[in-house]
């Protein structure tokens, strides 16, 4: 029986003709532990779990789940792995149970079995009640749960999941996150990518940063802010924008850091109570600062100290 | 087995689809039976054109005179068999009882003979008149008892000239004319022409004999095979129309992501793309079936052999589910399908020769041009069926169709491999 590690991720990259997707990714992930890769948009999660998933052939590297090659044995690769799109892969016009049938059948479950496994999954994801409705009728967040379910009909050892909470409602989401712990519980390891700091933070034994297709930091949540050191985390907003104030505030003695996202500045400072004030001090005539937001680091703040720019840029 | 549920998946999805249902039976049904009821009687030369008996009332009032009954020959004439389909004779006991059953609308129209009506019609001093009583409000049926009068009539008149013209001959040489002679002359003649000795066509010895192309008793047959012809075009264009818009889930499901996530399965490639063709082949038989037997039962038309349909139908499907797919290889999204399938159908379909099934004489170009493409090949294997031929006959049609198809699933496994490999 293989005991290493789930996933081993090897100098992994790809490229769709100039543009560089993924350039050098390695990370690994061990047997019952959540990983979530954690970037924004564009980073090259998507592009790192296609090639896991067998989607894609990397243009160098290998990658291994359970041992098995993606290169080399992408059936038995296919097989252990249960994989979760980004996107609804689901079929409007049939029905929650027909649809985890008919993914059940192409995992290779037949007969009393599948219909075993299909009642335990439905129950898992909380819709037994609804499962004659058609896929097409259900809320954001119910096509979710069964866009889950169908990936989990063969009981895999190991799950991926492409940012499965995007675009869905707080409850469906929270529904969502319990069930990822629930099946990490159970043994199944969890290759979770999203772009939202709190869910990584909540779910992961071990988080990779991953910023333009190469991982910028990996470790756990504490071993990263310790990245960021002793350093405050201030936000602020101001009546107007200003880029020359922005630009002002880069170059004020303590500030590490700084980015603009939606109106609001964040700033990696060394010590907020010496540097707040030469803030104010350095604002231009008629630009006033109307909220000021003090945090400890996060991963939100790694992200900006690694990278120099706000996670959701 | 994979394969196989794939397959079902896509064939339960077309059969819930009512743009595909409307398209795989509505449509062409629809086309076809609008042709065969707006032409069909026309086509078929068939009898549904019939116009309504003419209901007449003859009172014949009149009494024989020397064994020579005009009356009676008139109602004999009106009676014949030749006229039954177009009217119906009543005799009436007295004009009375004739003028009544057209004022209560129970006849069209009244043939009165008045007593007398024998001698006054080969008399040559007296004149004969048959009074025709109709309903005001009707035009050819009573038209049509007053020409066949007059035309009785004719007879009499023609007769009356000829004894007159015996007479005044005799006269012309001096001789001595007999008025009883004269009289039986003229009887004879009468009872000659009436019964039928004047006639051009059917007499024993016919003056006169008109020749028709001999199309009467085919008729039918060309007609039906018309329809035949039509309907095969029908649904040659349909099941290729079918074979495209059922390929089309490949380029959906892309779209939608489910392809994706079925080559995250361990499916093989190769059983996911074999199973969309299963899906076409069993989705166009059950088209094709449901429309033979459709046709059959609504129009009457009877396509051949069954072996001849069967492998006429076997080339056709073939042919159309490798163009589907490979029409579809060629299109990157839905948005490109509409136009794309709806301009390619009809411009192959027109190249074909599926639209000018009806139309006779045609430039031998357009038969060759419409064997460029699997609808002419096909067109021609149904209308070779549809003559009754053994399969051996449409064994060249089935043997391209086929050779199509394969070379069509050929391309579109390349196209697809290469699309969807990483």
């Amino acid at each position: 029986m293989y005991d290493g590690a789930a996933i081993q991720v090897q100098d992994l990259r790809k490229s769709f003709g100039d543009v560089h997707a993924v350039r050098g990714v390695n990370f690994e992930v061990r047997a019952g532990e959540i990983f979530s890769l954690l970037g924004p948009n564009g980073a090259g999660k998507s592009t790192t779990i296609s090639m896991l998933s067998c989607l894609l052939k990397p243009t160098q590297g290998d990658a291994f789940v359970l041992g098995h090659s993606i290169l080399r044995d992408p059936q038995e690769v296919k097989a252990s792995l249960g994989v979760v799109p980004q996107d609804i892969a689901l079929y409007p016009d049939l029905s929650a149970r027909e649809n985890l049938e008919f993914w059940g059948k192409m995992y290779g479950l037949r007969g009393v079995e599948l219909k075993r496994r299909v009642d335990e999954v439905l129950e898992i994801i909380g819709l037994s009640a609804r499962q004659k409705g058609k896929v097409g009728t259900y809320s954001g967040g119910m096509k979710r749960r069964v866009n889950i379910a169908a990936a989990l009909l063969h009981k895999p050892k190991v799950i991926i999941m492409d940012e499965p909470t995007v675009g869905i409602d707080p409850q469906s989401r929270r529904h969502i996150l319990d069930n990822v712990k629930e099946l990490n519980r159970q043994g199944m390891t969890v290759l979770y990518t999203t772009h939202y700091m709190e869910e990584a933070q909540e779910l992961s034994n071990q988080i990779a940063i991953i910023d333009q297709g190469k991982v910028i930091a990996c470790g756990t949540h504490i071993e990263l802010v310790k990245i960021v050191g002793e350093m405050d985390r201030i936000d602020l907003t101001l009546n107007t924008g200003s880029p020359e104030v922005v630009k002002r505030w880069r170059k004020t003695a303590g500030v590490s850091s700084i980015a603009t996202e939606n109106g609001t500045i964040t700033l990696l400072v060394e010590d907020s109570n010496q540097v707040l004030p030469r803030l104010f001090e350095s604002t231009l005539p008629g630009v006033r600062i109307t909220s000021v937001n003090i945090q400890e680091p996060n991963l939100e703040a790694v992200f900006l100290h690694l990278t120099g720019k706000a996670l959701r840029d | 087995m994979k394969i196989f549920d794939i397959a079902l998946k896509d064939v339960k999805h077309t059969f819930l689809s009512p743009f595909s249902l409307v398209m795989m039976f509505g449509a062409p049904l629809l086309i076809t039976g609008l042709l065969y009821f707006a032409f069909g009687s026309l086509i078929a030369g068939g009898d549904s054109f019939n116009m309504p008996l003419t209901k007449v009332e003859v009172a014949n009032l009149d009494s024989p005179s020397g064994g020579f009954a005009a009356g009676g020959m008139l109602v004999e004439f009106l009676q014949d068999e030749s006229l039954a389909d177009v009217i119906e004779i009543n005799i009436a006991p007295d004009e009375a009882s004739a003028r009544k059953a057209v004022n209560e609308q129970r006849a069209d129209a009244a043939v009165i003979i008045p007593p007398g009506f024998t001698s006054a019609s080969i008399s040559p001093d007296q004149s004969a008149e048959v009074m025709i009583y109709q309903d005001p409000t009707l035009t050819i049926g009573p038209g049509i008892v007053k020409d066949l009068v007059s035309h009785f009539m004719d007879g009499f008149s023609g007769a009356k000239i000829a004894g007159q013209v015996a007479s005044d001959q005799l006269i012309a040489y001096g001789k001595q004319t007999d008025p009883d002679l004269v009289h039986d002359s003229a009887q004879q003649y009468a009872t000659w022409l009436q019964s039928g000795g004047h006639d051009s066509e059917n007499a024993a010895v016919p003056s006169l004999s008109i020749v028709s192309p001999a199309r009467e008793t085919q008729s039918d047959e060309q007609g039906q095979n018309l329809f035949g012809q039509t309907m095969a075009g029908m649904i040659i264009f349909f099941v290729f129309f079918i074979g495209a818009n059922s390929a089309q889930s490949i380029i959906h499901e892309d779209e939608q992501g489910t392809l994706s996530r079925l080559f995250t399965t361990p499916t093989p490639q190769t059983a996911i793309l074999g199973g969309k063709f299963i899906s076409i082949i069993v989705s166009l038989c059950i088209q094709v079936i449901l429309l033979l037997l459709a046709s059959s039962l609504l129009f009457g038309i009877g396509w051949g052999q069954p072996v001849t349909i069967a492998l006429v139908s076997a080339g056709l499907i073939v042919a159309s589910a490798g163009f589907g797919l490979m029409l579809m290889s060629f299109i990157k999204n839905t948005r490109q399908t509409g136009p794309v399938m709806g301009g390619v159908m009809t411009l192959t379909g027109m190249l074909g020769g599926l639209f000018t099934t009806g139309i006779p004489n045609l430039p031998e170009a357009m038969d060759k041009v419409s064997l460029s493409m699997p609808h002419g090949w096909a067109l021609q294997g149904w209308k070779i069926a549809l003559t009754g031929a053994g399969p051996a006959q449409v064994f060249t049609p089935v043997l391209v169709l086929l050779g199509m198809g394969i070379l069509f699933l050929f391309v579109s496994s390349v196209l697809f491999h290469k699309r969807f490999a990483s």
